[in-house]
């Protein structure tokens, strides 16, 4: 059994427990068991723009899976990317001491030890465990959104091409579904652009979701996108087709294919019952 | 940031534009930090989805993230920023997290979120700098 602390970030543990609980979900049938950090804070990135300090409370969460002896499961792209570069960052020694000299004073250090894994790439490296485990086929057309601050910059990630990423289509491709192209697959939701402009954010997720109206369901992998494209969606006055875009996290689609209930994955009535139409 | 930091951030850019072409942010047709570094006077910082594709696009390798935070520190913040900053001095966590939220992962089989005790946010944000943080 291999054992991770997941690290859900903000989002996702006050707004999409469905997330979290359909990732556990899927990964008890990998074998991958994830327990949760005790006193786990935001990974810094809000900080970032405001104070130095955003490296402070970065190392604090890595110090603290170090202490667990475990390597950390990220489920958003931004969480991803700040602890990932914090993480770099201290390799500076003089960085690091100073970091270390605040950590002593809760009884923690950072040594390094613990590495940070995105869970499209942690699902990548279990893609003959997924073949095994997918027993239905999925007969829907699925569009891919990235989680793009996940994989950028090429220093901090390399799992996947930074620009053109393939890894989350691989994975879906293991349940059956078409994954369809289509022209903003590559671009981000805009979710973080609507905290500083609730209209812009806006524009890009209508955007984003009208380009990929082909598919019956648009996966992501993000507390971001998932709320700017699902939750947000409403405000974006979609067109009836986009409107009715069933929007799934990836361990909800490989949980489906693996023959998981709905309920167990988070995934409503609502867009069971519109998978089930689609698919039909 | 002095205008000698943004110059040394910017000594490699030769304002080619290719930053500013995969901007979600200017293909919406508003301004990012990419219409400052290709010369022009109407921007904000704080426009950015923070998706790094200007800067993995770079040919220069020109840091501009690094950009983005030192401007960003000498900008009014959007509210939706600021309210996320207050979050985290208070909580630790940037969005909430009360009984309702631990009710509702209690549904979903989920363990409740044990928050950072909060003198141990207090010594990690504030310490030695406790001035340099605002909000």
């Amino acid at each position: 059994m291999q054992r991770m602390a997941l690290f859900p970030g903000c989002l996702v543990l006050q707004r999409m427990p469905q997330y979290e609980k359909a990732t556990k979900r899927v990964l008890t049938e990998l074998d991958v068991h994830l327990e949760n950090i005790p006193h786990a804070a935001c990974c810094g990135a809000p900080l970032e723009s405001f104070t130095d300090r955003w490296l402070h409370l970065a190392a604090y969460n890595l110090a603290l899976a170090e202490r667990l002896g475990r390597d950390i499961l990220t489920l958003c792209g931004n969480c991803t990317n700040t602890l990932l570069r914090a993480k770099a960052a201290l390799d500076e020694p003089s960085l690091r001491s100073e970091v270390n000299e605040t950590l002593d004073e809760i009884g923690l250090r950072f040594e390094g030890r613990t590495t940070v894994k995105h869970l499209v790439e942690l699902f990548t490296g279990h893609v003959e465990d997924l073949r095994e485990k997918v027993t239905g086929e999925l007969s829907v057309r699925v569009a891919v959104t990235h989680p793009c601050q996940a994989l950028r910059p090429h220093e901090i990630s390399s799992f996947d091409d930074p620009l053109e990423p393939r890894a989350m289509r691989r994975i879906v491709e293991l349940t059956g579904a078409e994954v369809v192209d289509y022209d903003a697959e590559f671009d981000c939701c805009g979710s973080t652009l609507y905290l500083a402009d609730e209209g812009l954010g806006l524009e890009a997720g209508r955007r984003k979701l009208a380009s990929a109206a082909q598919a019956d369901v648009l996966v992501d992998a993000c507390g971001n996108c998932q709320l700017l494209l699902e939750r947000f969606r409403p405000g974006m006055g979609t067109s009836a087709a986009t409107g009715r875009m069933v929007v799934l996290t990836l361990p909800q689609v490989l949980g489906l294919a693996m023959g998981i209930d709905p309920g167990e994955l988070g995934v409503g009535p609502a867009s069971a019952r519109e998978l089930s139409r689609r698919s039909s | 940031m002095s205008e000698r930091d943004l110059d040394a951030l910017l000594e490699d850019c030769t304002q080619c534009g290719l930053c500013r072409e995969v901007c979600i942010v200017e293909a919406l047709g508003a301004h990012s930090i990419t219409s400052l570094l290709c010369g022009e006077e109407q921007y904000s910082s704080w426009l950015c989805s923070s998706c790094w594709r200007c800067q993995e696009v770079c040919p220069q390798g020109v840091d501009i993230h690094a950009i983005i935070m030192e401007m960003r520190r000498e900008e009014e913040p959007p509210p939706g920023h600021e309210a996320n900053l207050v979050n985290v001095l208070r909580s630790g966590y940037a969005l909430p997290v009360d009984s309702g939220v631990n009710s509702s992962r209690i549904l979903h089989s989920l363990e409740p979120v044990q928050l950072i005790p909060a003198k141990w946010l207090e010594i990690l944000l504030q310490g030695r700098e406790g001035g340099k943080t605002r909000g």
